[in-house]
């Protein structure tokens, strides 16, 4: 659709005498039925966690409540607290600088920043380990310059860094987004009022972005709670890493643990609902041109900021992972070790990943399509009730959807036909990511307004004519963008992949942690590097140029 | 004079509908004539557009029926699907395909031998020749507006609706934009109705204008009628500036304190006139003397509207030229310089 692209969002209604609204009709028998399974299919993995847990032992609370819990949650907790203000703190001034000063090559930083969500957080932070550890790049580039440096990458200092450097763009982008869509006037009235640079960011920015602001830390909470790559490599034990552990020699401790896990992340969900609910009416208005302030003799600091962030966050983990391919491929040739990897290995992990993820996005795309139709053309209950459990299934970490349908294939015989296959795990995927597609499906579901099939019925157009010629074509962009995140979600998927993949279906992430977690660099290296180039270009075409599309 | 077409083109039966229990059409009947222009007048909210959805066959009424070009299309167990009528509609926000092109917009309800000439045919008529590639994104408002109506006409309709065609120009282009329309529907000969809550609008436009209140038609008639014998005091004042003066009525005159007013139907007893304000005139009382006094001064450029009062209070509009002046507080002697007014009955003492 060249051209259209642009008009993701649909129009406002014009103000005059009110269109007659669709008549909330009953929605079609099928579609309802669609929908309901859906549904099921989507809470299933939490049920059967839970449903498990209080009849798998006699003492299920017991174990909830116990020592061996404790740990891990407070580990949890404080990590992502930690990290939910850090990368509120981050995101919010990289986005104020980036759209609000006069900063030069503003394009390019505008494109670099949200870039660090191309790397997994376990390919991260292995890269940061092997960047800033003792004996790392950093390090041995120091010890030239005489200098000592001995912070060792690990435990919650490790973690943290990881996941602040690692999801910061999921508060830079919404904020940004916003504020490129706030009238300038506000601000130019405070200056008029007298209000000095910092007055005004306090006293009418901040207010004016904290919807974004929470809703983009919120996410990060979330995905801080719910990461398993970063804690894994430093070593720091959350609750997700615990469950890992114990998935296998204790597995009353696991279930209780993803119990308190699943908790967690469902009190996530209802602070959302509520916080949304309460900032509804801050109304982004399209600026004709934001404020920009002339930093003056601070411009330098502030270049400095952003060139620091993106070094750490994208060019220092990309250095290190070439650096890793390169030495291994450079040893291989100089006949010092031979690479675990030919390069007809490098096919099939790479298909089966672009294969799992490409599946996955369809499916998604496909099954949350009836719930959205229903939400936006029937205003149908059962419609609101799915799109609400699809879309808290977004906050399930991947680690419990795994560890629940492994528990499922090994303890049940319904299960254990599916065990080790294709279909389990992408039906994982869509559970974890599915609900992704919920937005921008409700946007291409909206794009078909009845205005236009109306239109078309008047010039003589029947049912498949408008199917073809309209709604297709309409929807196209939006369905497109939301099988584009799910692609580059499941691209990037780690825990789900590690426990519930079929055997034979080695994908880029497997492939990458097993090399990382036995220290083969080089091949760690090479799977990294392919994957991050992968994901990069998804990011760049669904997140990077859709950067309004987040607010 | 009441105009019947000899030959309605579009018939409207006793049409009712309602919306999950409250009705918003009830019981209208209206017969549009072959080439006739009608317009659609009333308040948001009155069902116009419902009624003119009716016609379009995008919404079902409950009740009643409806004929386009001898055919009956609903009513009484039939129903013919809006695609199958051949009545086409030009939308409130034109519902233009975004993702088509000009000619591809224009084309759409044409069939595809003759979709090429009849585009061109189209486009031309609505003086946008050389737009074909444009997507209407890049279009002005203006031009949207005629895509809309020739993607309508393209494929040659027995009828054309409008639903609020102008209401989303800015107020200069209307009136330029609104003049061509009519141009255009006069030299096709084209049958249409069309929904307006502007007064003018409808006014300027229809051949006749039907006047809905409340899911009701209440007045068909020639703009002129409508306008200088409004069947109730809602009608009159809804279709432009009046005021309701008390008044005592004997036979064809009223009395009222600044003398008397021919009247349209003999009335007798307490009644209320509906005065234009253009139909008063205004003379300075000598010496500060005169009966009513100027409440408020709008001047407006041509010309200036004066609102009176009389010792009773009973307010008066006068539409004054320009070159008159007044200040509030001024004596004045209105008199009445009209043709014969409608007056209708009040209660109270007259």
């Amino acid at each position: 659709m060249p051209g259209h692209r642009r008009r993701l969002l649909p129009d406002p209604a014009p103000a005059e005498s009110p269109i007659v609204q669709p008549t909330a009709s009953r929605s079609p028998v099928l579609l309802r039925i669609v929908a309901i399974a859906v549904t099921v299919g989507f809470a299933f993995p939490a049920g059967y966690l839970v449903w498990r847990n209080f009849t798998f032992h006699s003492d299920p609370l017991g174990v909830l409540f116990s020592e061996r819990t404790r740990g891990p949650l407070l580990r949890t907790l404080r990590l992502a607290v930690l990290v939910s203000a850090s990368t509120a703190v981050l995101g919010t001034a990289l986005a104020w600088v980036t759209t609000r000063c006069d900063i030069p090559f503003r394009r390019m930083w505008q494109a670099l920043l949200p870039l660090p969500l191309v790397f997994p957080t376990f390919i991260g932070a292995a890269a940061l380990i092997r960047t800033l550890n003792p004996g790392g790049l950093l390090s041995d580039w120091l010890d030239n310059l005489g200098l000592v440096w001995d912070v060792e990458m690990r435990g919650l200092f490790g973690a943290w860094l990881a996941l602040t450097l690692f999801t910061y763009p999921y508060v830079y982008l919404p904020v940004a987004a916003r504020l490129r869509r706030l009238p300038g006037s506000a601000e130019e009235t405070a200056r008029l009022l007298g209000d000095r640079p910092l007055a005004i960011i306090r006293r009418v920015v901040l207010p004016q972005t904290a919807t974004a602001i929470s809703a983009g830390t919120l996410l990060v909470f979330l995905y801080a709670i719910s990461d398993f790559g970063a804690v894994q490599l430093m070593r720091y034990d959350t609750v997700s890493r615990a469950i890992y552990t114990t998935r296998l020699n204790n597995q009353p401790v696991s279930m209780a643990l993803s119990v308190i896990l699943l908790v967690l992340a469902a009190v996530v969900v209802l602070v959302e609902r509520g916080a949304t609910r309460r900032f509804e009416h801050a109304a982004p208005v399209r600026s004709r041109s934001p404020v920009i302030y002339r930093l003056g003799r601070a411009k330098p600091i502030a270049v400095a900021f952003l060139a620091g962030s993106v070094a750490l966050a994208l060019l220092g983990p990309l250095a290190s992972l070439a650096d890793w391919a390169i030495d291994g491929i450079r040893l291989e040739a100089s006949g010092g070790r031979d690479l675990l990897v030919g390069w007809d290995d490098v096919w099939a992990p790479t298909w089966h990943t672009a294969y799992g993820s490409i599946l996955a996005a369809a499916v998604s795309v496909a099954v949350v399509l009836p719930a959205a139709h229903l939400v936006v053309h029937h205003r149908s209950r059962i419609g609101t009730a799915a799109n609400a459990v699809i879309v808290s299934a977004f906050a399930l970490p991947g680690i419990l959807i795994g560890l629940a349908l492994l528990f499922w294939t090994l303890k049940t015989d319904v299960g254990s036909h599916l065990r080790n296959t294709l279909v389990l795990l992408v039906f994982a995927y869509i559970v974890r990511f599915g609900g992704q597609t919920m937005r921008t499906s409700q946007v291409a579901v909206a794009a078909v307004s009845s205005r236009l099939t109306d239109a078309a019925r008047t010039l003589g157009a029947g049912w498949g004519r408008r199917f073809r010629s309209l709604e297709l074509p309409l929807m196209a962009p939006g369905l497109l963008a939301g099988g584009g995140l799910v692609m580059l979600s499941v691209m990037k998927e780690l825990p789900i992949t590690l426990l519930i993949a079929p055997f034979d279906f080695p994908t880029l992430t497997t492939k990458a942690f097993n090399s990382i977690e036995e220290a083969f660099v080089a091949e760690a290296g090479i799977w990294s590097g392919v994957l991050v180039v992968l994901s990069g270009v998804l990011t760049w075409l669904f997140i990077v140029r859709r950067a309004d599309y987040f607010d | 004079m009441v105009l019947v077409p000899p030959v309605p083109l579009l018939s409207v039966q006793d049409v009712y509908k309602c919306f999950e229990g409250a009705s918003v059409i009830e019981e209208c009947s209206l017969e549009v004539g072959r080439g006739e222009m009608v317009s659609l007048l009333g308040p948001s909210g009155c069902g116009k557009t419902t009624l003119l959805r009716i016609i379009a066959g995008l919404e079902r009424a409950d009740r009643g029926t409806i004929h386009v070009a001898g055919t009956q299309v609903a009513g009484n167990g039939t129903w013919v699907r809006p695609e199958d009528r051949n009545v086409g509609m030009v939308f409130q926000d034109w519902a233009l395909f975004p993702h088509l092109d000009v000619a591809k917009n224009v084309g759409y309800g044409v069939s595809r031998s003759k979709r090429s000439a009849e585009v061109a045919n189209t486009l031309e008529l609505v003086n946008l020749p050389g737009m074909q590639d444009r997507l209407p994104e890049t279009l002005s408002g203006g031009q949207q507006q005629r895509v809309a109506l020739a993607r309508a006409l393209a494929p040659q309709p027995t009828a054309l609706l409008l639903d609020e065609p102008f209401s989303n120009l800015d107020s200069a282009l209307r009136r330029e934009v609104r003049a061509e329309v009519r141009r255009l529907l006069q030299t096709t000969g084209m049958t249409a109705v069309f929904v307006t809550h502007d007064r003018e609008e409808a006014l300027v436009l229809g051949d006749r204008v039907a006047v809905m209140d409340a899911g009701r038609i209440v007045q068909i008639g020639s703009p002129a009628e409508v306008y200088q014998e409004p069947a109730s005091p809602w009608v009159a004042s809804f279709i432009g500036d009046v005021s309701l003066y008390p008044a005592h009525a004997d036979g064809p005159v009223a009395q009222t304190d600044f003398g008397s007013i021919p009247l349209l139907n003999a009335r007798q007893g307490p009644v209320e006139v509906a005065v234009r304000p253009e139909e008063v005139e205004l003379h300075s009382g000598d010496n500060g003397a005169g009966t009513h006094t100027v409440e408020e001064f709008e001047f407006q450029g041509a010309d200036s509207m004066v609102t009176v009062t009389s010792p009773t209070g009973a307010r008066l509009l006068a539409r004054v030229s320009g070159t008159q002046s007044f200040a509030p507080g001024d004596r004045v002697c209105p008199s009445y310089a009209g043709p014969p007014a409608a007056a209708f009955a009040r209660s109270g003492p007259g």
